[in-house]
């Protein structure tokens, strides 16, 4: 598959973290109204590459398309704060989420471990929407114990040569470019021998086969490597070191998974519903709704202390899952309480092209994930209470 | 509990052993994921047989053609059909005809007994609320208002109204039908009635039909509930990860027991009000089925949040037969009224009781 490029065509950016939120709010909220193209807003599931292309179009031209990344690299350089704010503008319009793997995964992992000559050719290729990636960790029988995976890479003189599966790829049908965690040493301990590759889904020996989700979309895929060839140099860090890195990027994952936003949409949906249906008048229904909202607003606080720990070059370490762990709960509950007001008419499958503001059962759905992928509940809990509260194994 | 009587439980045997001609007995799902989706989403086929083995009839009195038989029966079939995730009307038809019989309106009720015309209750008007009366009025004869949340593909709709049941044909003048997709893969229609004409037949037992229809559908829940546990039991079983059964992690062992405490609790509910019911009792009965109905629509949440957390990702898949029993738990959690208007009403009934 190849991807014409968009070119970037705009003035150099301000800086834009020395505007007021108020100022960067207005000049956010004036360019999606005005560039938003001709494709859905509030849509119910992830749009397809070919239906969202024309907005990674218009946010590529704009220099927008990797809010966080530098400005020196082509990103908005925006700070958690300001990103925030450009998040909640998208969102209150309905903007559809772009194919953002690239840069939200790859791209800051390549600033951090990547070589020049891998920044130089792949982060422009992102912001021009030449490459778009998908996250290959899972396989059948490595999931919440990804290090149990099996998919293998052996060194043949120039190239290296991958056999084996990954499952569960978001969007792995609209991907050119896939990076896989694969088994450079058979002897290492389970952790020590995995590395970090870099593979083009177009490659010989590729097949891609795309699983229908509980909402009836083929949204992610299993992909079979069989015996597939690809240069040496496509390794990001070095050989068999691509656990502390793929375990990196799952912290940034659950940074990601842990703002308030989901549940923040999930929130308005259900006042949006109750204010319809009458629930809203309900004393018993406010008190159940003031819990939630109350739990939302301190997900808020929670959420900015780890961003002002992460802006300041702090870690975060296990306590990230903290926050992944309540706004994904958070979500659910929710989602279960959407269920709950809308009743009888709970199941409806919304009609495609629907308008999802009040839609109980998707939401119900898309909120059952989150506590499953990038790194589920329970071991996540395991995790926090092992390396958070020093608990005994 | 009540002892049931000999003939119920020998009744309940022959029940289950013939049920097999809609559920197979090998438990195979194969049916059900084909009919997914397509209008109406049920088996017109299955409903001559459901209609043969007499089902239809199950509590209607025999002078009408019915087998007169007991709350324990009917709720017999009701788990089974839940555990089947049988998508035909059975249940709504069963509400349905016992409305006519109590209102005592004899059109239909003979073909709808043979199978050739499927009857499907009107009685909701907003989607949260238990409020037969609600919604219409009839005014100079004339039916004016809407119902909500029907089951789809009735040839004849039972409505109830403030004045009493009004028949209405699915082709009647003035009639408009919205019909939604369910992600079970069944439809539902709202109804709009512009001035149809039609006869009222007064029905002072409408609350009595409506409260045993909500008891037989717990059942149908806690079928539906209980072999998405049992699935997912075995799934703990099987999956391993870290070297291990995931079913052997404390962290799930002990959600899964709390699921058993839940469906035990709603098996017992349910059957003393079954009981309470087919012994003529009337004190707290309401109060009864309220509980059982409220018990079964929490465990069928939490067995639909468990089933689909336990399982990872595969659960979220179509392909995955867990994912048929998450999906129909979402569309008849809801059914009737969500749990906390079912509490409520039970508050309401207890002051009045006291
Ligand atoms: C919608 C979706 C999108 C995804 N996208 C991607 C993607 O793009 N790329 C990718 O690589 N992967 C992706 N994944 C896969 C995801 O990372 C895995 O699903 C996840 O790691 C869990 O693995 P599993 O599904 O095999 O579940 P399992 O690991 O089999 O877990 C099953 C259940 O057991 C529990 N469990 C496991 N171990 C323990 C324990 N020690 N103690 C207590 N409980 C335990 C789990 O929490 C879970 O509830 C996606 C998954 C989903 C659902």
């Amino acid at each position: 598959m190849t991807n014409p490029p968009f070119i970037a065509d705009h003035p150099p950016h301000p800086d834009f973290n020395a505007m007021s939120d108020d100022a960067f709010r207005a000049v956010v909220r004036d360019f999606v109204e005005n560039h938003y193209p001709d494709i859905p807003r509030f849509a119910q599931r992830r749009l397809r590459w070919p239906e969202v292309r024309p907005w990674y179009g218009v946010l590529a031209q704009k220099g927008w398309i990797a809010p966080t990344w530098p400005r020196e690299l082509g990103g908005m350089g925006l700070g958690a704060g300001k990103h925030l704010v450009l998040i909640e503008e998208f969102e209150r319009f309905g903007c559809a989420r772009v194919h953002d793997i690239g840069t939200v995964m790859l791209g800051p992992l390549l600033m951090e471990y990547g070589t020049q000559a891998q920044r130089d050719h792949y982060l422009p290729r992102i912001l021009r929407g030449e490459d778009i990636w998908a996250q290959g960790y899972s396989e059948p029988g490595a999931g919440s114990d990804l290090a149990a995976l099996r998919t293998t890479a052996e060194l043949d003189g120039d190239h290296w040569v991958i056999s084996g599966q990954k499952t569960w790829v978001t969007l792995g049908a609209d991907a050119n470019m896939a990076f896989v965690l694969a088994r450079t040493d058979k002897a290492a301990k389970k952790q020590a021998g995995i590395s970090f590759l870099l593979v083009p889904t177009d490659a010989t020996g590729v097949t891609v086969r795309p699983i229908e989700n509980l909402e009836g979309h083929a949204e992610f895929c299993e992909i079979f490597f069989d015996a597939v060839r690809i240069p040496k140099a496509n390794i990001v860090g070095e050989v068999n070191r691509g656990w502390t890195m793929a375990k990196a990027l799952l912290g940034h994952e659950r940074v990601f998974i842990g703002a308030p936003r989901l549940s923040a949409n999930a929130l308005s949906r259900l006042e949006a519903l109750a204010r319809g249906n009458g629930a809203w008048e309900d004393p018993v229904f406010r008190d159940r709704f003031a819990g939630l909202a109350m739990d939302l607003a301190d997900l808020g606080d929670l959420f900015e202390t780890y961003v002002q720990r992460l802006r300041t070059g702090a870690s975060i370490g296990a306590d990230v899952g903290i926050l992944k762990i309540f706004q994904s709960e958070l979500y659910q509950r929710i989602s279960e309480e959407l269920m709950q007001v809308a009743g009888s008419h709970a199941g409806i499958k919304l009609e495609e092209g629907g308008d999802s503001r009040f839609d109980a059962a998707g939401t119900y759905l898309a909120a059952r994930p989150t506590t499953i992928f990038g790194g589920s509940t329970e071991v996540m809990r395991n995790v926090l209470a092992r390396a958070s509260l020093n608990l005994p194994k | 509990m009540p002892q049931q009587p000999d003939d119920s439980v020998e009744n309940i045997r022959m029940l289950t052993e013939s049920a097999s001609a809609v559920v197979p007995g090998d438990g195979s799902l194969d049916r059900i994921r084909a009919a997914r989706f397509q209008h109406p989403g049920f088996s017109r086929d299955v409903w001559m047989t459901l209609a043969e083995m007499g089902w239809l009839g199950l509590r209607l009195g025999e002078e009408k053609g019915g087998l007169a038989l007991g709350v324990h029966e009917a709720m017999a079939l009701s788990r089974i059909f839940g555990a089947g995730l049988v998508p035909e009307p059975f249940l709504s038809s069963l509400f349905a005809l016992s409305l006519m019989e109590a209102a005592k309106a004899r059109n239909w009720i003979g073909s709808a007994l043979h199978g050739e015309t499927i009857v499907a209750p009107a009685w909701q008007s907003v989607p949260n609320a238990l409020d037969p009366a609600g919604g219409v009025s009839v005014k100079a004869g004339r039916l004016h208002g809407a119902k909500v949340a029907v089951a789809a593909g009735a040839d004849v709709f039972a409505v109830t109204t403030p004045e009493g049941l009004a028949l209405v044909p699915c082709d009647a003048d003035g009639l408009t039908i919205k019909r939604m997709r369910m992600h079970d893969g069944t439809f539902r229609e709202d109804l709009h009635f512009d001035a149809i004409p039609c006869e009222i037949h007064e029905c002072e037992k409408v609350q009595d039909c409506l409260y045993e229809a909500m008891l037989l559908h717990a059942g149908f829940l806690q079928g539906t509930a209980e072999r998405a546990f049992d699935i997912t039991l075995e799934y703990l079983r099987l999956r391993k990860q870290f070297d291990a059964p995931i079913g052997s992690f404390q962290a799930l062992q002990h959600r899964a027991t709390e699921i058993k405490v839940q469906l035990e609790l709603s098996r017992a509910a349910i059957d003393a009000a079954a009981s309470a019911l087919d012994g003529g009792q009337t004190e707290r009965l309401s109060m009864a089925i309220l509980r059982a109905r409220s018990r079964a629509g929490g465990l069928g949440r939490l067995v639909a949040r468990e089933a689909a957390q336990m399982h990872g990702a595969i659960g979220f898949t179509d392909e995955a037969d867990i994912g048929l029993f998450v999906r129909k738990l979402m569309v008849e959690a809801g059914q009737f009224a969500p749990e906390y208007q079912l509490r409520a009403q039970f508050m309401s009934l207890r002051e009045a009781a006291a």
